[in-house]
């Protein structure tokens, strides 16, 4: 029995630096043991759901993206309560993600803006912003996904309007492209190698860019590299494996599938009776694994290599809809 | 609502009204009700408990509640030919609403609406309160005040990715893999099912929380209840599998545990005991039928019988368990074994609580009078105390009995003497001898050993005949007897040795019989 004990502390001790958040429809954020499935810590979020959550560089701090609320909570203490409430996005926040020092963070909202938030500063006093082009009428067009590019100064979007912007911090410049008309951009990525860029929209189809940048001070260029259908519906998510090898979508067709980034040839469907939408997809460090979120309220966790389904995460009582992922390469 | 409603309605101008047809609209209310109505006052009368009514500042009652009187009078005096019924009517009634009656009590209102809002606003900013707010501001309004202010440029840095670039060609294992492959062994909690009923953090969806003591620990352990919070919207069942999942993750490994169906949920005291009196949950009921908060998981024979913890089948099997630990010790009897050990420290817990003073109510069965007198018995280490509930409507008086007291010390015997269907009767015997007090009165409860009884050699014991529910009844009894075995009195030893003699001297005649 001691050894077991043991044997679980050791457990516990790996999962300090494994952290599993998941949200969604139920209003909560649960924190998970990933090797038992077990629920460790249920935290509070607001009346509204959550849209995407994301662990920063320094697995310090949770970051929640909500209906006009950004929460943080702060995953070291383990309150339940949101710490710091970053406020001012008159709609629905669709996506955040952190610069890979955690400076700043970035979220874009419905409300056609995308918003630089300075972690650093007590009072965000440099705050930086994007607007979108006019969508109909004289609202700006919704930020549905924003990527950072790994050399941290560019911040890729894809809007309701099938536009993707790419925004360059320091001089504030612009590029938007069309890939599609009359689609919205759902999921947006860029390969941790700076390779590539995918694009996924309601209509099924992934987009692939080559990107390339000289010298510096230069801007990333990119050229059309693949286009093809992913699924028969739309395709919610995109995102690219550590080793930039593999990328996966998640659809409304009920699957996750895996690609390679060579040629882009079907590798992996991950699938399972009445799973209904998959929502949101997260990597482990070594590429080996990955986690769905999906909208029969689990999260799962897949073999890549087998195509196995290996744990399952039971406990939500809506629909997943947002996954954050951390662990480290050992 | 605003003041100027308020006088408004104050100065209603009677000519306001035409005696044809008046349109009440009632304000804050989801259907604006009309009405047709030719009654001036009953219309007056009627505004003004709207505005009343109505305003959840409390102004317009304030203000208005006062001169109803004034009003009316004001009112009729104005009127050519006023209605004597309408003028002789409430008088009684300040407020003189006819659906609308206004308690007397002005500081009692009931919570409004706003209340409870303006209260769940107060919960809110209090949570709030612990957590840090960033607004968005543009940047224009900071670009004024540039001290401190971190350059954009050193802000935005741009990271050569090329350096990033060269890949690492041996394959390297996460925290994740390593985490999968070593527990890929390690069985799944086959109750983790049951934790989407799990209701912690839930905001938007109703729960319920619980203090759950569960009987399959060790009884030090057992006094620390799990706190468990559930959907309200599960079923009995689901709260034990919840219950046995957070048990199981808690004391991973240490308890071999059944499947929920094994188990049941008894209402229990607040210090954790779980109450025989009633049988289990049942398992199919939705939890929010129950409004118990403290409640105990025990564990059953077979899936889903109610079984109480006091019944003698289950008592046995705990003690088949136990013998059959010797030669296997399986999980299961072992588990019998604790409770078995559980059984006997409860043994030790009643009799160190039998000291402790305890009040029943029983009723005392008397030869005298053919009815029973309910009284309230209270029993401590030092005495017995009898005291009459007085009933109001009672024509016999009883208060020429008071209350009755006698030291423990005069206390000899206590047994149940009979019983039928629920109800047992049983007798406390003490010595009249003993020292002087309130014993020396006549007694009017209290028989004195006749010509029935047993005992006819010393008229100086008598004694009470109670009667009360069986498990009251039982209750009292082992809890003299278990007071008189740690005090052994005087009385106690001249009784005992009274009785001995009393066999001894039978024993003796049966002898000469024989002879």
């Amino acid at each position: 029995m001691a050894s077991r004990r043991e044997q679980l502390s050791t457990d516990l001790a790996n999962d300090d630096q494994i952290i599993l958040a998941s949200g969604g429809y139920d209003h909560t954020i649960r924190l998970w043991q990933t090797s038992s499935g077990i629920c460790q810590k249920t935290l509070q979020h607001s009346e509204f759901q959550v849209n995407a959550l994301e662990i920063t560089p320094d697995k310090k701090v949770l970051a929640s993206a909500s209906y006009q609320h950004i929460y943080m909570y702060d995953l070291i203490s383990g309150s339940a309560t949101p710490v710091v409430n970053y406020e001012g996005t008159s709609k629905n926040v669709t996506c955040v993600g952190f610069q890979e020092n955690g400076r700043w963070m970035y979220s874009g909202g419905e409300d056609g803006r995308a918003r630089i938030w300075d972690l650093r500063s007590k009072s965000n006093q440099c705050p930086k912003s994007f607007d979108t082009r006019h969508g109909t009428g004289t609202n700006l067009s919704p930020i549905n996904c924003a990527v950072l590019h790994p050399n941290q100064i560019e911040l890729f979007m894809g809007d309701q309007n099938g536009r993707i912007y790419r925004w360059d911090l320091r001089t504030d410049h612009n590029v938007q492209l069309i890939p599609e008309n009359d689609v919205m951009i759902l999921g947006i990525d860029i390969s941790p190698n700076s390779a590539q860029m995918a694009s996924v929209n309601n209509k099924g189809m992934a987009y692939i860019w080559n990107l390339s940048s000289s010298g510096s001070d230069a801007s990333t260029t990119l050229e059309p590299k693949n286009k093809f259908q992913a699924h028969s519906r739309a395709v919610l998510k995109c995102k690219y494996s550590p080793d930039s090898r593999m990328l996966i979508t998640t659809s409304a067709d009920q699957t996750a599938r895996i690609w390679d980034s060579q040629e882009y040839n079907l590798q992996r469907e991950l699938t399972q009776n009445n799973q209904r939408w998959v929502w949101d997809a997260a990597w482990s460090a070594d590429s080996q694994y990955v986690f769905t979120a999906s909208s029969d309220n689990f999260v799962k966790l897949w073999n890549v290599a087998t195509g196995d389904r290996e744990r399952e995460y039971p406990g939500h009582q809506k629909a997943v809809t947002a996954l954050a992922f951390k662990d480290a390469i050992i | 609502m605003s003041f100027t409603h308020t006088e408004l309605s104050c100065n209603v101008n009677t000519n306001l009204f035409s005696k044809a047809a008046v349109v009440v609209n009632k304000q804050n209310h989801p259907e604006a009700k009309m009405a047709l109505y030719d009654n001036k006052y009953w219309l007056l009368s009627h505004i003004r408990n709207s505005f009343i009514s109505t305003d959840d500042t409390g102004m317009c009652e304030l203000v208005m509640v006062g001169e109803a009187k004034q009003v009316r009078e004001n009112f009729f005096s104005k009127e050519s030919f006023p209605d004597p019924d309408e003028s002789d009517e409430e008088d009684e009634d300040d407020a003189g609403s006819y659906d609308i009656q206004m308690d007397g009590d002005y500081t009692m209102r009931e919570r409004s609406m706003t209340a409870a809002r303006l209260e769940k606003l107060e919960y809110y900013s209090r949570k709030a309160a612990k957590m840090k707010h960033i607004k968005w501001e543009s940047r224009k309004n900071v670009q004024d005040e540039p001290d401190g202010v971190e350059p954009l440029d050193e802000l935005f840095v741009k990271k050569d990715t090329a350096k990033t670039q060269p890949e690492c060609k041996i394959q390297k294992k996460s925290a994740l893999s390593a985490l999968i492959e070593q527990s890929s062994n390690i069985p799944v909690n086959p109750y983790t099912g049951y934790a989407r009923f799990d209701g912690a953090g839930q905001i938007n969806l109703p729960t319920k929380k619980y203090r759950i003591y569960l009987t399959m620990l060790p009884e030090q352990q057992r006094n620390y209840p799990l706190n468990i919070c559930c959907v309200a919207a599960a079923k009995v069942l689901d709260l034990i599998g919840l219950i046995l999942l957070k048990f199981s993750t808690n004391y991973a490994g240490d308890y071999v545990l059944k499947p929920a169906p094994h188990y049941g949920l008894y209402i229990t005291e607040e210090d954790g005991e779980v109450d025989s009196d009633f049988p289990n949950l049942d398992p199919q009921e939705c939890v929010s039928k129950f409004g118990f908060t403290s409640l105990g998981l025990v564990e059953h024979e077979k899936p889903c019988q109610p079984i109480t913890v006091d019944s003698p089948v289950q008592v046995t099997s705990l003690l088949d368990g136990c013998k059959k630990r010797t030669t296997s010790s399986s999980r299961a009897e072992e588990t019998k074994q604790v409770q078995n050990d559980m059984m006997i420290m409860d043994g030790h817990n009643k009799a160190m609580e039998a000291p402790l003073y305890k009040s029943y109510t029983v009723f005392i069965v008397n030869k005298v009078w053919w009815w029973n007198i309910e009284v309230h018995l209270g029993i401590s280490s030092e005495k017995i105390e009898i005291d009459p509930i007085t009933q109001k409507n009672s024509k016999l008086k009883l208060g020429k009995q008071g209350p009755v007291s006698h030291p423990m010390d005069s206390i000899a015997w206590c047994e149940e003497t009979d019983g039928r269907g629920n109800k047992r009767t049983f007798r406390v015997v003490y010595s009249n001898s003993f020292g002087t007090g309130s014993t020396e009165r006549t007694n009017l409860y209290s028989n004195s050993f006749g010509l029935s009884s047993p005992l006819q050699s010393s008229p100086s014991f008598k004694h009470y005949d109670f009667e009360a529910e069986r498990n009251i009844a039982e209750e009292i009894v082992q809890k003299i007897n278990l007071i008189l075995e740690l005090r052994s009195g005087q009385s106690r030893r001249e009784y005992l040795a009274l009785k001995d003699k009393k066999h001894l001297s039978k024993r003796k005649q049966f002898k000469y019989l024989r002879s």
